[in-house]
């Protein structure tokens, strides 16, 4: 069905398509520009310039390697959430918060009614395709994500919140179909969190999706899917981008007690570790998915995005699942 | 609402969750993520970070005070996490990968069991010492002279054991702690001996968090029996003439489902979070409870301020209900989940709510 789809929409993809989670390493030079604009000491065309180089660097290297649907590789963005509270009326900037250790983020605060501002990612996205061939997919973060990482202070409840974020995320969608992007991923590493609000996302989805014309793709990681599986195949999108090489294959067995019905991108390689897989391992990974999943359902990709690896990482990262998703081909 | 400000006799007295910011926005509140960073990067050493941390402790005993506080935590300014900071000094325990907190955005790093876990070292005993001598040294207001206390916190055994793993010995062995129960058990002892020691050096009252009970009730059983521990260690303590208070803490999910068995946990104190459920407040004001509660009715998870009227009249409603009329006004977990402005103003919202409360 989802191959059909990926036909009509004039997408002719090999078994097995690579693509990866979203976001590469900043290169350091970008880093470095990032932490002097954020002091004044640079102006945002200057620091818009470095992002184009290197997102520029990111595509060369995807086509290089042979991956078949790209990424940008989101050298403009920080938080995935914060990138899109920052530019969306209705956020506001909260202090800092702790994610883990000692890494901090702004966590948004919802103050007012959230609003589309016009389009957030479309020039990023069409600078990208303008530099390839291949397919390069959109990239935004679900209604459920962002209102579940956001403190609310405006909408009565959660739903309505969700809702409201959902009727904006369309918006965003529909701008990247009108400019020509046919694969389009709507992340959603929130959806496991409370299981008891599957509906809410799976509401949320279907309003941000339904009855638009492109092959939809979410992520999700970090998550306890047992709780939420089959029920989670009701998400309105065509493939479940999950984190399976992290998880030892555990959601195999899921899968194996009730029918994963979608396309899957399969993570193969560990995003977590410096150090890198071998190929057999991550061949017998793939051997693994194929003794459940049909083969024209599998596409192949690390487990999410590889921005906490090194460039030099992150390629080989993506070498490894390219090599390995082409010997499968043969 | 006029009672005493003593937290052990009856009256609503105001208490903090456990944890607090570290950062702020401003540059001298984020000397503790600088001297991290530096550390990391082998520019300073560990007294360095020590320093950090110590000030940041301070600020954080500083804010609860000037927010009216009486049972003040040191913020768990030095944890890097609810489960890895307590495992990670424990004998026979290593520390993996990086693994979601409940329903948070806050993610810890989860320990791995290859053998009986082993209490070698204080796990927080140093930490309540420095901050009982850090209270000491700021100015306290009259009224609450020698009636301030500070609150060591402990995770919980069953709360540890159900986000460890058993390393697998692959030697085809019999492995124990792929056991939850085994898992809880020997985790319960550390913590034993733990409570022990602080109450020999004097903590008042313990704050035991138990998160993972309400989210998981069918492993009650194996909870009720590590529980057992900490409280036979409490009743040692209070054999050799200092027995401190046990505080069960419960959030990050509905506790309604298991309310009547929680308050019959011979603990001394149960501490709700009543953000998951708003029928919660029906049910305690109509099963009452026979044990001092901890009122966990200012959301710590949210930056919205709630409407003071509204929780005061929600305490009116439960404080009576309440057997000898003790309660905690608290968040409803530790404040560390908001920007430290935000948990800064949910503390002085805790006064003001009492100051609204007419039973």
């Amino acid at each position: 069905m989802s191959r059909e789809k990926l036909e009509h929409l004039g997408l002719q993809l090999p078994l097995f398509p690579t693509t990866s989670v979203g976001s590469f390493p900043k290169p350091d030079y970008l880093a470095r520009a990032r932490a002097d604009f954020a002091k004044g000491k640079i102006a945002a065309d200057q620091l818009r310039d470095l992002e184009r180089k290197a997102t520029t660097f990111w595509i060369e290297t995807q086509e290089k390697l042979g991956v078949d649907v790209l990424v940008d590789g989101e050298m403009y963005r920080g938080d995935m959430v914060a990138y899109f509270a920052e530019r969306l009326p209705g956020f506001t900037e909260g202090g800092l918060v702790r994610a883990y250790g000692n890494r901090y983020y702004h966590k948004p605060i919802i103050t007012g009614d959230v609003s589309w501002p016009g389009p957030v990612t479309v020039d990023s996205w069409q600078f990208a395709q303008g530099l390839t061939k291949k397919p390069v997919k959109g990239m935004l973060t679900g209604a459920y994500t962002i209102m579940d990482w956001s403190f609310n202070e405006h909408y009565p409840d959660r739903r309505s919140t969700a809702m409201a974020l959902a009727a904006v995320i369309r918006k965003e969608v529909e701008a990247l179909i009108a400019a020509g992007c046919k694969i389009i991923q709507i992340d959603e590493p929130a959806l496991s969190v409370r299981p008891e609000e599957l509906p809410i996302a799976l509401e949320a989805m279907e309003h941000t999706t339904k009855d638009l014309n492109a092959y939809f793709i979410t992520h999700a990681c970090y998550g306890e899917f047992e709780h939420i599986y089959p029920g989670m195949l009701d998400l309105a999108v065509d493939n479940f981008d999950l984190e399976m090489s992290n998880s030892d294959l555990d959601l195999l067995e899921i899968f194996r007690r009730h029918p994963f019905t979608k396309d899957i991108s399969f993570g193969v390689v560990d995003v977590h570790s410096h150090k890198m897989e071998g190929r057999e391992a991550v061949r017998r990974r793939v051997e693994s998915a194929l003794t459940i999943l049909p083969k024209e359902k599998v596409w192949i990709d690390p487990d999410c995005g590889l921005k906490t690896r090194t460039v030099d990482e992150a390629i080989e990262k993506l070498r490894l699942c390219v090599e390995v998703a082409k010997s499968f081909r043969v | 609402m006029s009672s005493s400000h003593d937290p052990m006799l009856p009256g609503l007295h105001l208490a903090n969750t456990g944890s607090y910011p570290r950062i702020g926005d401003s540059l001298e509140l984020q000397i503790l993520r600088r001297a991290t960073a530096s550390l990391d990067r082998g520019e300073r050493n560990t007294a360095d970070l020590l320093d950090a941390e110590n000030e940041m402790v301070r600020r954080a005993i500083a804010d609860q005070l000037k927010a009216g506080l009486e049972v003040i935590t040191d913020g768990q300014i030095r944890w890097y996490d609810p489960i890895s900071h307590l495992a990670a000094k424990l004998a026979n325990v290593k520390i993996a990968g990086l693994q979601r907190y409940f329903d948070t955005n806050f993610y810890f790093r989860q320990p791995v069991i290859s053998g009986t876990p082993k209490r070698s070292e204080p796990l927080v005993a140093k930490d309540f010492s420095f901050a009982r001598n850090a209270l000491g040294h700021l100015p306290t207001p009259k009224n609450l002279a020698g009636k301030l206390s500070i609150k060591p916190v402990l995770t919980g055994p069953y709360t540890l054991a159900k986000f460890s793993l058993s390393a697998h010995t692959g030697n085809g062995a019999v492995d124990p702690f792929s056991s939850l129960e085994e898992r809880t058990i020997a985790y319960a002892d550390a913590l034993a001996a733990e409570i022990v020691e602080l109450a020999q050096i004097g903590a008042s009252v313990i704050q035991i968090d138990e998160p993972a009970i309400i989210k998981y009730p069918e492993d009650w059983k194996i909870f009720e029996k590590a529980v057992t521990k900490l409280i036979a260690a409490r009743d040692k303590s209070a054999a050799e003439g200092s027995r401190p208070e046990l505080a069960l803490y419960v959030y990050f999910h509905d506790p309604a489902p298991l309310y009547e068995k929680l308050v019959t946990v011979p603990v001394d104190i149960i501490g709700l979070d009543f953000t998951y459920n708003p029928k919660l407040i029906d049910l305690v004001a109509s099963a009452g409870s026979p044990k001092p509660l901890g009122l966990g009715l200012v959301d710590g998870r949210n930056t919205k301020l709630e409407d003071i009227g509204e929780v005061a009249r929600q305490i009116d409603r439960l404080l009576p209900k309440i057997q000898g009329g003790r309660a905690y006004l608290n968040s409803s977990c530790g404040l560390e989940y908001l920007p430290r402005d935000r948990a800064f103003a949910k503390l002085e919202l805790l006064a003001k709510i009492r100051a609204a409360v007419v039973a």
